[in-house]
């Protein structure tokens, strides 16, 4: 044991002149009509102008706690703090991940209240639809649950933006898995609620030459360290789009 | 009572070879977009390196505590098995203070915060108290601490089934394909930090590998029986190794990945890590029946010299695997400062073999002569 202390100490010192990192995504991209919510998110916009702060609970399953990455913090959730941060200093962000890997939209409905209320969140971005559709569950009464939540979460105070299913082996080669992300845009347009549309957004990927590889884990379901940054990073453009459009120019917010 | 077995004794050098190629597959394969990695059998098929890793662990451990059970008692070796359970944990622990450092000492010498956030060990920098804690119980395991809790629970389970896997190798199988059966289907696994995370590499359908690793030590001379059938298993696991690689290249190359039928990749995905699905480990054991067919223990390549680095690193695969996984930490920092270039890939790599070799060398020299007793 004692070879072994000495050995990682010795590696230690030899590495440890490293540093750095380049956060760059090579090919993460999305065409602006993909990056449209659908919905003004006007409690989260408010939120940030008045309250100089936005509280956001991430709902949702694997994708959401981030299964399949190699550090928790790759997860989108965590990306999504820190480009919100970036891009509306003096905002106070937070994150709230309330990602459980495995459940469907039934699962999660029935835990909406008492993850979001605690955290009086403005946002709830709510990760749905993989499960689901994984385990058939007929379509109508998935959309119900999903409405169900919906209407839990905003009694609550909080503006909704549904994150639909990913474009991957595991979910494509589903018979009507494009029939749930259907019911998803249906049930977000009827309730009020944003839509960030992952499925197109991925589908545009595989459909750009990107291989699978790139962006999923051996598995075929999950995403990558490389898919889980760039959803974030494209999640958080367009959170950011509909709450302060003035951010993107680099123009300073007015304070009130 | 009936005659024991016996147990080979003297050392397979094949088990050595094999694990210490594992263990290089498992550092390139830790370096994020290492182009190096191209070299290692996961893009060829459903499996992996820590399949190699987890069967070669449970087959050697049967050479190692075999023997010594049947001499000294069965008190005495299963003493020594939670004597090396115990140095695993001390391992792991290490591996994981020598991580936090090395981000934080990167991230503080650099001043870039960036850093922190891209590398922090979640929970760590908001909740320190409760992540160590949690590490020490094993909850915790950032980034690629994986699997070293996996087969500290492994071991820590086997001086239980020592004594009936000497006896009843079948048997064994048997009951641990049963509890893999059951842990696929009841979703069973251990509970993890934070609160509702698993195990990454869940012990209890990964127990499947290890045991009919440590089942195969025992079953050496019977495999003579299944040698009769060695022409149609080996076609039957050359088609499926076949497809598997078919598969496998179609997540690099979407014109293959658009001619695989709907209906096949319905049935195949998703190819679960966690549980083990059963199509990485039937690919694993096709792998192992051809190399067993195609690697007979006394081939004299086995002793090249060219192979005396990769056998030494399998020697001593507790050091050099924590040592790889370290190195490959480093590695990505590395290759993220240099913009993710080829040269930076491929120097690292290089670079991180050669000290995992040297290690191992330096290893073997203090422990002047072959190492037995630490084996598994």
């Amino acid at each position: 044991m004692k070879r072994l202390v000495a050995w990682v100490a010795g590696v230690m010192a030899l590495t440890l002149c490293a540093g750095g990192a380049s956060a760059e995504l090579k090919g993460c991209r999305a065409s602006r009509a993909l990056l449209d919510l659908g919905n003004p998110l006007e409690i989260a916009r408010t939120a940030v102008a008045d309250e100089r702060q936005l509280r956001i609970v991430a709902m949702g399953s694997s994708s959401t706690q981030g299964y399949g990455t190699t550090n928790p913090h790759f997860a989108y959730p965590y990306q999504l703090k820190m480009r919100l941060e970036e891009a509306m200093p003096g905002v106070a962000i937070h994150v709230f991940n309330k990602g459980i890997g495995g459940q469907d939209a039934d699962e999660m409905t029935a835990r909406m209240k008492a993850d979001v209320q605690p955290e009086r969140a403005h946002l709830v971005v709510w990760q749905v639809g993989t499960n689901s559709a994984i385990r058939r569950i007929p379509t109508d009464q998935f959309a119900k649950r999903l409405g169900a939540g919906i209407d839990i979460g905003k009694s609550l105070g909080a503006n909704f933006v549904l994150m639909n299913l990913q474009y991957v082996p595991a979910v494509v080669a589903l018979p009507d898995e494009e029939e749930y992300a259907r019911v998803m845009a249906e049930v977000a347009k009827e309730k009020g609620a944003g839509l960030f549309n992952r499925f197109e957004i991925m589908r545009a990927w595989y459909q750009d030459g990107m291989p699978y590889s790139q962006f999923v884990t051996s598995d075929g379901l999950h995403l990558n360290d490389f898919g889980q940054k760039c959803i974030g990073k494209l999640l958080s453009a367009a959170i950011i789009d509909t709450i302060a459009p003035k951010q993107l120019t680099g123009a300073p917010i007015t304070p009130h | 009572m009936a005659v024991l077995p016996v147990i080979a004794s003297g050392r397979d050098i094949r088990l050595d070879l094999f694990r210490g190629l594992a263990l290089w597959f498992i550092f390139l394969d830790h370096i994020p977009n290492n182009i190096v990695s191209w070299l290692t059998v996961r893009n060829y098929g459903f499996s992996d390196a820590t399949e190699i890793f987890v069967f070669i662990s449970g087959y050697t451990a049967v050479i190692a505590y075999a023997r010594m059970m049947q001499r000294e008692g069965w008190v005495r070796a299963a003493a020594r098995i939670y004597r090396r359970v115990w140095q695993l944990y001390v391992a792991h622990i290490l591996l994981f203070v020598a991580f936090s450092a090395q981000v934080a000492w990167v991230s503080i010498a650099r001043d870039t915060p960036a850093l922190i956030e891209e590398m922090e060990l979640l929970g760590l920098g908001q909740n320190p108290y409760q992540a160590i804690l949690q590490a020490a119980l094993l909850k915790f395991r950032p980034v690629n601490l994986d699997v070293l809790p996996l087969y500290i629970v492994l071991l820590a389970f086997f001086p239980f089934v020592l004594p009936a896997v000497v006896r009843w190798p079948f048997g064994v199988i048997a009951v641990s394909l049963a509890v893999y059966a059951a842990t696929c289907h009841y979703d069973w696994n251990l509970p993890a930090y934070p609160e509702n995370k698993v195990w990454y590499f869940n012990p209890m359908a990964w127990q499947v590998v290890f045991y009919v690793g440590a089942a195969c030590t025992m079953l050496g001379p019977q495999f003579a029986w299944l040698d009769r059938f060695r022409w149609p298993l080996s076609v039957l696991a050359v088609l499926y190794l076949l497809f598997a690689a078919f598969i496998a290249l179609s997540w690099q190359y979407n014109p293959m990945e658009k001619l695989i039928p709907d209906w096949v990749t319905r049935n195949i995905y998703p190819i679960d890590k966690t549980n083990i699905d059963i199509l990485r480990f039937l690919h694993f054991l096709a792998v192992a029946w051809l190399v067993r067919l195609a690697v007979p223990s006394n081939a004299p390549f086995l002793r090249w010299r060219i192979f005396e680095p990769l056998r030494r690193c399998g020697e001593h695969s507790l050091q050099i695997f924590c040592l790889g996984i370290f190195l490959a930490l480093s590695a990505q920092v590395v290759v993220g400062q240099n913009e993710d270039s080829i040269v930076s890939q491929v120097g690292v790599s290089i670079a991180g073999l050669l000290i995992m070799s040297a290690a191992a060398y330096g290893a073997a020299w203090y422990k002047r002569g072959p190492a037995i007793e630490d084996a598994a």
